[in-house]
């Protein structure tokens, strides 16, 4: 509905008309004149003060259309078409109006021609800014439903540059590549020839991992000298094989590599630089020694959790999702992606600047799930935070909310599967989320995960208002 | 388009911000100073740690110096290796006495058989 400009009522008698057959009423600020879709009884004219007018959907969406003031009038759409009124109008201000029944409105117009090709004119003006702005409209919820490919893109290549540069001048900043030595580096021993040499004691068996994979499970007798502090706990290493008879130029086999054997071509590698000449990892598979070493430790012994305060807390909202999504004028709210969209946004920023700062740390959480290659680590490490700091940014501010819904979603499921498959193998981790260290991996953290993923899903399919930046780079040509 | 993204330039600038003010953690400057562990460490020779108050922390025992890095958070210290290993020190005594976790993990309390307990050495000691 267009501003009305006041119909020719002046300078014949067609105003006499009006006031003559209208009534004056007072409408006292915030009061509802006419309601959408009742039946219409009246036209009015403004005399003075000022009405709004707006439309709402049947979910509880409003659309302020005008506002009009002394002069205007209002409520003739429904009389002349004698459909239901198509807009409600409520006063802003104190408003005193003329209203004029249906049948004296007739009579008016059967004896204003002027007034009354005023009227038709203003609704044919109305006809064709309507389909002017249904037209944008459904521009608009194309761009809205449209992916484009840039937009991720965007997402992704900007997570990538802003993680190098800002690795370039990070205080703890990471090769970008991890390697090893690789294997030709130190020596090898087959399975059978490293249990001879144990059975015989003639070997110093020493584990590479991080000391909660050695508490849960190791070689019997075996010494554990983690690779992330060995010039801290070299000298206890020393100490340690010096008191099991292990001397410089006796074997030392270092085992406890994962997939990508990180940890134990390391530490044999730095062994050798120490002197131990004979430092050597176990050939084949990484795995076999559990099945052929008598081993000791304590099976299902887990990380303690360490209380995360306030991000730990909001990383239960999510599992509200799960009620949520039963209500079914909520499922589908647009209000609820808003929700969802600055819950999941402020989360994984969260999660990102946890991670930011020192991706060496996270570098070893994601080598603790054992399902990234070596090469893929550091790279990995630096980039992931990044794209949950990009795409929490573009969700909270309203940019690029599919795109970024589906990042989002796209990295809970990854979260899902590592978190799935650590619980599957019982690995001692900490989940690396938000926290550096005491966040324990276990089904709660999967459900949370999950609820995240449904919102992230929410968001992507019905979130349209709040939003700076709805359309997409349109690349193709659309026919409308 | 150019609005928007010119509001996420603004912001993300504003979150870089708070990531370099949050990465910093808490002040540091009531645990700053130098400490010695209470006990031989591996049977041979006492651990000096130092605290500086810019992040950098050296780690000397038998005459070699190993580099860490460190913040403190939730009242406790965060000490970093360089290959992404975390020390996790609890302070007692107003920060006199440091209980260092070597384990790499958050414990509720200091493994005691994997615990370095250290104690302030004042200037001139």
């Amino acid at each position: 509905m267009e501003p009305k400009q006041p119909p020719p009522m002046g300078g014949d008698n067609s105003e006499l008309q009006v006031f003559e057959l209208g009534k004056e009423i007072r409408v006292p600020s915030g009061a509802r004149i006419v309601s959408q879709g009742e039946a219409p009884q009246a036209f009015y004219v403004i005399k003075s003060g000022l009405v709004k007018v707006f439309r709402e959907t049947a979910d509880g969406i409003r659309t302020d259309l005008t506002d009009l003031g002394p002069g205007s009038y209002f409520g003739e759409v429904a009389l002349v078409t004698g459909q239901p009124r198509t807009a409600s109008v409520e006063a802003v201000a104190e408003t005193f109006l003329i209203e004029i029944a249906k049948d004296d409105f007739d009579q008016v117009l059967d004896q204003n021609p002027q007034l009354a090709r005023h009227i038709i004119k203003q609704l044919a003006s109305w006809l064709v800014t309507g389909d002017r702005r249904l037209e944008s409209e459904v521009v608009h919820q194309v761009k809205l439903r449209q992916i484009s490919w840039f937009d991720y893109l965007l997402m992704v290549g900007l997570s990538i540059v802003f993680a190098l540069v800002f690795n370039l001048y990070n205080d703890n900043q990471i090769p970008l590549f991890y390697h090893p030595g690789g294997k030709d580096a130190v020596g090898e021993i087959s399975l059978s020839q490293a249990l001879d040499l144990y059975r015989k004691n003639e070997a110093v068996f020493v584990d590479a991992r991080k000391d909660s994979f050695f508490k849960q499970r190791h070689i019997k007798d075996s010494l554990s000298l983690p690779v992330i502090f060995f010039d801290l706990m070299y000298p206890m290493f020393e100490f340690m094989a010096a008191q099991k008879g292990g001397a410089k130029d006796k074997p030392v086999i270092a085992y406890g590599g994962g997939p990508s054997r990180r940890f134990d071509l390391e530490l044999a590698g730095l062994l050798n630089k120490k002197g131990y000449e004979k430092a050597m990892v176990l050939s084949g598979d990484y795995q076999a020694w559990q099945n052929a070493f008598p081993l000791e430790g304590q099976e299902g012994k887990k990380p303690a959790a360490l209380p995360l305060g306030f991000a730990g807390a909001i990383e239960w909202v999510p599992l509200s999702i799960f009620v949520l999504l039963l209500i079914p004028p909520i499922r589908r709210s647009p209000y609820l992606s808003v929700f969802c969209r600055v819950l999941l946004g402020w989360i994984f920023i969260q999660f990102a600047l946890s991670k930011i700062m020192r991706p060496a740390v996270f570098a070893l959480n994601v080598v603790d799930y054992g399902m990234m290659p070596a090469w893929g680590v550091n790279l990995w490490s630096l980039a992931l935070p990044w794209a949950e700091l990009v795409a929490g940014l573009f969700l909270i501010l309203g940019i690029r909310t599919r795109a970024a819904a589906t990042l989002i979603g796209a990295m809970n499921i990854l979260f899902i599967v590592g978190l799935v498959n650590a619980i599957h193998h019982d690995l001692p981790i900490n989940c690396g989320c938000v926290g550096e260290a005491g966040e324990p991996v276990n089904w709660w953290k999967v459900t949370k995960n999950a609820g995240m993923l449904l919102m992230a899903i929410q968001v992507f399919l019905y979130d349209r208002i709040f939003v700076l930046d709805r359309g997409g780079f349109i690349w193709r040509e659309r026919k409308i | 388009m150019k609005k928007s993204l010119l509001l996420f330039g603004a912001v993300f600038i504003l979150a870089v911000a708070c990531l370099g003010l949050g990465g910093c953690g808490e002040s540091r400057s009531a645990y700053a100073g130098n400490y010695q562990s209470m006990e031989p460490f591996a049977g041979k020779g006492h651990v000096d740690l130092e605290l500086k108050e810019n992040g950098e922390a050296s780690w000397t025992h038998l005459g070699k110096t190993l580099k860490l890095k460190w913040r403190v958070a939730e009242g406790k210290i965060w000490l970093y290796t360089k290959e992404g290993g975390l020390l996790i020190v609890t302070p007692s005594e107003g920060g006199k006495i440091l209980s260092a976790d070597t384990t790499g993990e958050w414990h509720p309390g200091c493994p005691p058989e994997q615990c370095v307990l250290f104690k302030r050495v004042e200037a001139g000691e």
